[in-house]
């Protein structure tokens, strides 16, 4: 779910890098106020590469397979980092495998990333909003919420992206009808990389629970 | 993933191996972004025999661009697949119920010329420059210190995972995982279940090897000195043929958003 070079507008192109710079302005702020941000730089750089290696992992989704995007996953363990995690991701992404582009890097970082930083939120508020739940339920439900979220608002700004800025020419109707027709689609999907996100989280607290920790 | 690599760097002694890579990469990105702003099909060969142009300057081998095109072109392949078929009134040739559209073939024409034209002038980037001294370029040119520190830990240990991840997948298989008639295509709890204990064990595993890393920067002073220091690009280089390219190549930027610019205002030709 990469959008290539040559696809976008440069108008389109230019705000993805606009928005991109400010959200990794915002999340690098967030980060120097730890008391110690570059002990959590090596953690980072690893899980960033983790990342990207196990975003490899085929899932079978009948009558195909499918990578996971684990961008809401990114956002659930890195919390702030994840930005600047999936930045460098699709940087390396553009220069080993071809996938997304150098003018469209921007545009796929806010793509990914912003849904990513909301999934953190969302994971956050577990112990505010799934207060009436135990654990670990609490965790299970907005692990999976986080996931879910996370590839479900980036295939809506993918879909969206593709659909308003490719056939001019195509009616507006037309244009809702066809977004709407592979959202939809895409809702297997999103179940599998909510649940997958929800039993990875319930695995890790079980076995390494200060990764968790955001 | 072991057959893949992060660097794309070809070694050759062409003037863009030699350009001076903060030069290069404001150039060729700024060029990139013009190629975006063409929404004419007039001015299509100009970018495709501009970006063609400085390929051959570079004297890259073609096997690489044909390589460099392959997923990319997935997404290209569907647009070229829908839209002469489904775009504009204008029905040129006709067979039964489907209808090639010229609308729509010059739409084609116009992102396909426009996506190879950048896909183009990436590779050259990527290309004539070594990772880490593209790397550097960027530092210098006002990348924050985080962002290259963590590009560099992950650029450094990425193959290691990788490799991690392949033993991992590899004594699963041994013991039975994934075996049997169409067992990727199953999707139970368990098959998803395995799949996630596999990648948050790659992720265990990785961060403990970070805190690993970290012990071992600190030992050698990483984050009790200046972070600054040393990642800097250096002096910039002042001979005269790369100031020559860069102003040629800006120049040409700015032509083509002119001509664009012209176009879009003097002349009602086949847009997107």
């Amino acid at each position: 779910m990469h959008i290539p070079d040559g696809i976008l507008p440069a108008q389109v192109c230019v705000a993805g890098y606009a928005v991109t710079g400010l959200a990794t302005w915002y999340s690098l702020g967030r980060i120097n106020r730890r008391p110690d941000p570059s002990a959590d730089i090596p953690k980072a750089s690893l899980l960033t590469a983790a990342f990207f290696v196990a975003s490899s992992i085929y899932i079978p989704l009948p009558p195909a397979s499918v990578h996971l995007t684990l961008n809401g996953l990114l956002g659930v363990v890195l919390g702030y980092f994840a930005f600047p995690a999936i930045v460098i991701g699709l940087f390396f992404q553009a220069l080993v495998l071809g996938h997304g582009g150098l003018t469209s890097l921007g545009v796929n970082a806010a793509m990914m990333g912003l849904p990513a930083l909301l999934a953190y939120h969302l994971f956050q508020a577990r112990n505010s909003l799934g207060r009436p739940l135990g654990e670990p339920a609490r965790t299970g439900l907005f692990a999976f919420l986080g996931g879910a979220l996370g590839v479900g608002l980036a295939v809506l700004i993918f879909l969206s992206l593709i659909v308003f800025n490719i056939p001019a020419e195509v009616e507006a109707k037309a244009e809702r009808a066809a977004l709407l027709a592979l959202s939809l689609s895409h809702l297997p999907l999103i179940g599998v990389e909510g649940l997958f996100t929800a039993l990875l989280v319930l695995f890790l607290r079980r076995v390494k629970p200060e990764l968790l920790e955001g | 993933m072991t057959t893949l690599s992060v660097d794309s760097y070809v070694p050759g002694r062409s003037l863009l191996h030699r350009w001076d890579p903060r030069l290069k990469l404001i150039s060729l990105l700024a060029l990139m972004f013009a190629f975006a702003t063409v929404q004419h099909l007039t001015l299509v060969p100009a970018i495709a025999a501009l970006s063609l142009g400085l390929y051959v300057a570079a004297r890259l081998p073609l096997g690489l661009w044909r390589q460099r095109l392959s997923y990319p072109g997935l997404l290209i392949l569907g647009l070229v697949l829908v839209l002469p078929f489904s775009l504009g009134p204008t029905v040129i040739w006709q067979w039964g119920g489907v209808a090639l559209r010229q609308e729509g073939l010059a739409a084609t024409a116009l992102i396909a010329g426009r996506f190879l034209s950048i896909l183009t002038l990436g590779l050259i980037l990527l290309a004539t420059t070594p990772f880490l001294s593209l790397l550097q370029a960027m530092r210098s040119l006002g990348l924050p210190a985080i962002l290259t520190d963590m590009t560099l830990l992950t650029y450094r240990y990425l193959y290691e995972i990788a490799d991690t991840l392949a033993t991992m997948q590899r004594a699963m298989q041994l013991r039975g995982f994934g075996q049997g008639p169409h067992a990727w295509l199953r999707l139970n709890r368990q098959a998803l279940e395995q799949r996630a204990l596999l990648a948050g064990n790659l992720l265990i595993r990785s961060y403990e090897q970070s805190e690993r890393v970290y012990r071992a920067m600190r030992l050698r002073g990483h984050g009790q000195g200046h972070p600054e220091r040393g990642t800097g690009g250096g002096k910039m280089q002042t001979w005269a043929p790369h100031w020559g390219l860069t102003a040629a190549l800006l120049g040409a930027a700015l032509g083509l958003i002119m001509a664009e610019v012209a176009l879009h205002h003097g002349y009602n030709g086949i847009g997107l």
